[in-house]
């Protein structure tokens, strides 16, 4: 379905028709239905929707990080030569974190409450890094917990937070939100990954702070080829760091395409609404939005789930799901208004 | 100019953070430390700044909720700093509050119609046999349906619950609410609903607002003037329109700047703000920006800056904001 930009982004994930429910009380919940796409290496690749709509399931579901309970889920993420939902709990473990590193919205509730930074710091340069360790405790003469100490700082400097002998000994509690998301990142970074998820990480963060966070996952993406899985519901962090954008609407990715083409041209109905709904700076017309709610997952509408609301809807959608449409070679879009045009 | 609604002096508003064994307090957090502000009737007045900035505090001092050390507050001319609960029980109906997650503000175990039933009880006007009636009219306000009435909280969304938050707050007819972060919590196509809402009941019941909002971009966008908070201190107040289009205060320009676009073609968008947010423990001396302000000198460690009027209900509290205005700093 979407191709690359350029011709030398090679894909790393490719996600097929992955579906996910759980059995509740009230039956089947449909959660995921269905999602596709590539991620290549070295770019951002936003996933918007409004909540309740499956993003973080989806970026959960990659490292299988739901709870297994009555969840059921088929469809393919291929990773690296293997399809990651085949793997087992052990062969899993080796890649999160390690292949797939995750940061998560609550910086201060992901770290450990009762060690110090540098204690959870050290254990996974250990863990990663004994290479580096071992060479510069040839090359320094110096003994392994001062190696240790000095990547720690190293790799701290590098996500900006300077004050790392002081920052080591603290807990959790007594460092700011924005300190303890640049922690997480400089944590989740020690083992290189070839991709970065972030769940909604910048959300519980100032504006300033978040501007700050934002600039350096996208330095570390540009340096280190690190694809990032940006998961928001901003649609401006999408327009800022994103080079291309998913937008998601209950359990399917609606619309993907190359940031700038969905924010200057958005094609499907949800994309236009959800745009429209953006206060602006600049601005002070009353706000639009889409009128209606998102649907009850345990009893999906028919066809497109997001006939209901759509304001250009016609017979089909409520009893045909729409498939892709490729628009161009990054663009392509589910919905039957562009069915014909695609066919034709 | 309409008159004042709401009138604040000089509002100081700290909490005890360390005592002696006699329980003399020897450091204060000053949460709100000298304010100075006033909310004409029938206007909407925005508040921001980061997190920690003492802005929730000032909103929940406004309504006494929170303690006040010192400082004059003057609702429709009347003093009430020095009111104490049973004093201050007249006014509650005519000052109301709505909080940022709805989940939380409403009680579980309560119906809609329980819930509005509870705040129609502390209007003496209101007799309890039409309390099913002006809980419907109050629906109705709202837009959303009277058969909502005999719903828990827990069957809405989070933006009907916020809804239900509101009509709760009208309840009891009041002049002046306060909205602390109340969109916040909301998706944008849902926040967008609320919003329109609470600028309709604005227009229609002649209303006052606070609102209270660590989001910029939604200011514009229902209020008239905004009030930009930094470390306890109000550091500028402008028309929303003005503030955003020439703000005169570094912070300002800052705090805007950071704003993430939603426009892939504004690439310019989301300049770093260097340094931390100061703790209000030991707030930094003379200017409460100067340590991450890029246009501080000498005279900005030394002083304090004073209020320095641009137009009628329009300051800025800055040394050098004439200077930088002249050249265009700050600009456009």
């Amino acid at each position: 379905m979407d191709m690359p930009s350029k011709t030398q982004q090679t894909p790393i994930l490719g996600v097929e028709d992955l579906t996910v429910s759980f059995e509740g009380s009230r039956g089947v919940i449909k959660i995921l239905e269905g999602i596709d796409f590539t991620l290549y290496s070295g770019e951002v690749l936003a996933l918007v929707g409004e909540t309740g709509c499956g993003k973080s399931v989806t970026a959960k579901s990659l490292l299988d990080l739901i709870p297994q309970f009555s969840r059921h889920r088929s469809g393919r993420v291929a990773f690296g030569g293997k399809d990651l939902l085949n793997l087992s709990s052990r062969e899993l473990g080796r890649v999160r974190g390690r292949s797939i590193a995750m940061i998560f919205q609550n910086p201060q509730s992901s770290i450990n409450p009762v060690f110090t930074l540098g204690e959870q710091m050290y254990r996974l340069i250990r863990m990663y890094l004994q290479n580096e360790i071992d060479v510069l405790c040839k090359q320094k003469k110096m003994n392994k917990k001062a190696a240790v100490h000095e990547i720690a700082q190293e790799k701290l400097a590098e996500v900006g937070l300077t004050e790392a002998n002081r920052l080591l000994k603290s807990y959790a509690h007594e460092i700011s939100g924005g300190m303890a998301q640049r922690y997480k990142i400089a944590l989740a970074l020690l083992s290189s990954p070839k991709i970065l998820i972030a769940d909604e990480a910048t959300s519980a963060l100032d504006v300033t702070v978040q501007a700050h966070v934002l600039k350096l996952l996208k330095e570390m993406s540009q340096k280190k080829g690190t694809a990032i899985l940006f998961i928001t519901h901003d649609l401006g962090i999408a327009a800022q760091i994103c080079e291309r954008v998913a937008v998601m609407y209950s359990g399917r990715i609606v619309e993907i395409g190359k940031t700038i083409d969905i924010f200057e041209e958005p094609l499907h109905p949800y994309t236009q609404g959800l745009l429209a709904a953006v206060p602006r700076l600049g601005n002070s017309d009353p706000l639009r939005f889409v009128s209606g709610m998102i649907p009850d997952l345990a009893n999906p509408p028919q066809g497109c789930r997001f006939h209901p609301r759509c304001d250009h809807r016609m017979a089909v959608c409520s009893n045909q799901r729409p498939h892709y449409n490729a628009k161009d070679r990054d663009r392509s879009v589910a919905c039957h208004l562009y069915t014909s045009k695609a066919a034709g | 100019m309409s008159k004042a609604l709401i009138d604040l002096e000089d509002i100081e508003t700290w909490f005890p953070y360390k005592k002696t064994l006699t329980g003399k307090v020897t450091a204060w957090v000053k949460a709100v430390d000298g304010v100075t502000l006033k909310i004409f009737t029938g206007e909407c007045l925005g508040l921001v700044g980061e997190s920690g900035c003492g802005k929730s505090t000032l909103g929940r001092t406004i309504l006494k909720l929170a303690p006040l050390k010192s400082g004059n507050l003057r609702f429709n001319g009347e003093e009430i700093q020095h009111l104490d609960d049973r004093g201050f029980q007249k006014f509650r109906p005519k000052m109301q509050m709505v909080f940022q997650d709805p989940r939380a503000s409403l009680n579980p175990k309560m119906t809609v119609l329980q819930i509005l039933s509870e705040a129609l009880a502390i209007c003496p006007e209101v007799d309890k046999k039409q309390y099913a009636k002006r809980a419907t009219e109050l629906m109705n306000m709202v837009d959303l349906r009277p058969e909502h009435l005999f719903r828990y909280p827990h069957e809405f969304s989070g933006g009907q619950q916020q809804r239900i938050c509101i009509a709760r707050a009208l309840a009891t007819q009041p002049e002046f609410l306060v909205f602390d972060e109340a969109t916040s919590a909301l998706d944008v196509s849902v926040q967008a609903q609320i919003i329109n809402l609470m600028a309709d009941l604005q227009k229609r019941l002649g209303l006052t607002y606070l609102f209270i909002s660590h989001d910029l971009s939604i200011m514009e966008h229902i209020c008239h003037r905004v009030a930009v908070m930094y470390a306890g201190r109000i550091m500028e107040i402008q028309d929303a329109h003005a503030l955003f289009a020439s703000p005169r205060h570094p912070y300002t320009k800052a705090l805007r700047n950071a704003v993430p676009i939603a426009d892939p073609t504004q690439k310019d968008g989301m300049a770093i703000l260097k340094g931390e947010v100061p703790s209000l423990r030991s707030p930094p001396g003379g200017c409460r920006f100067h340590p991450r302000c890029p246009h501080a000198t000498g005279h900005c460690r030394k002083e304090a800056p004073e209020v320095s009027p641009v137009k009628p209900g329009n300051w800025v509290r800055c040394h050098h904001h004439k200077d930088l205005w002249k050249r265009g700093t700050l600009g456009g």
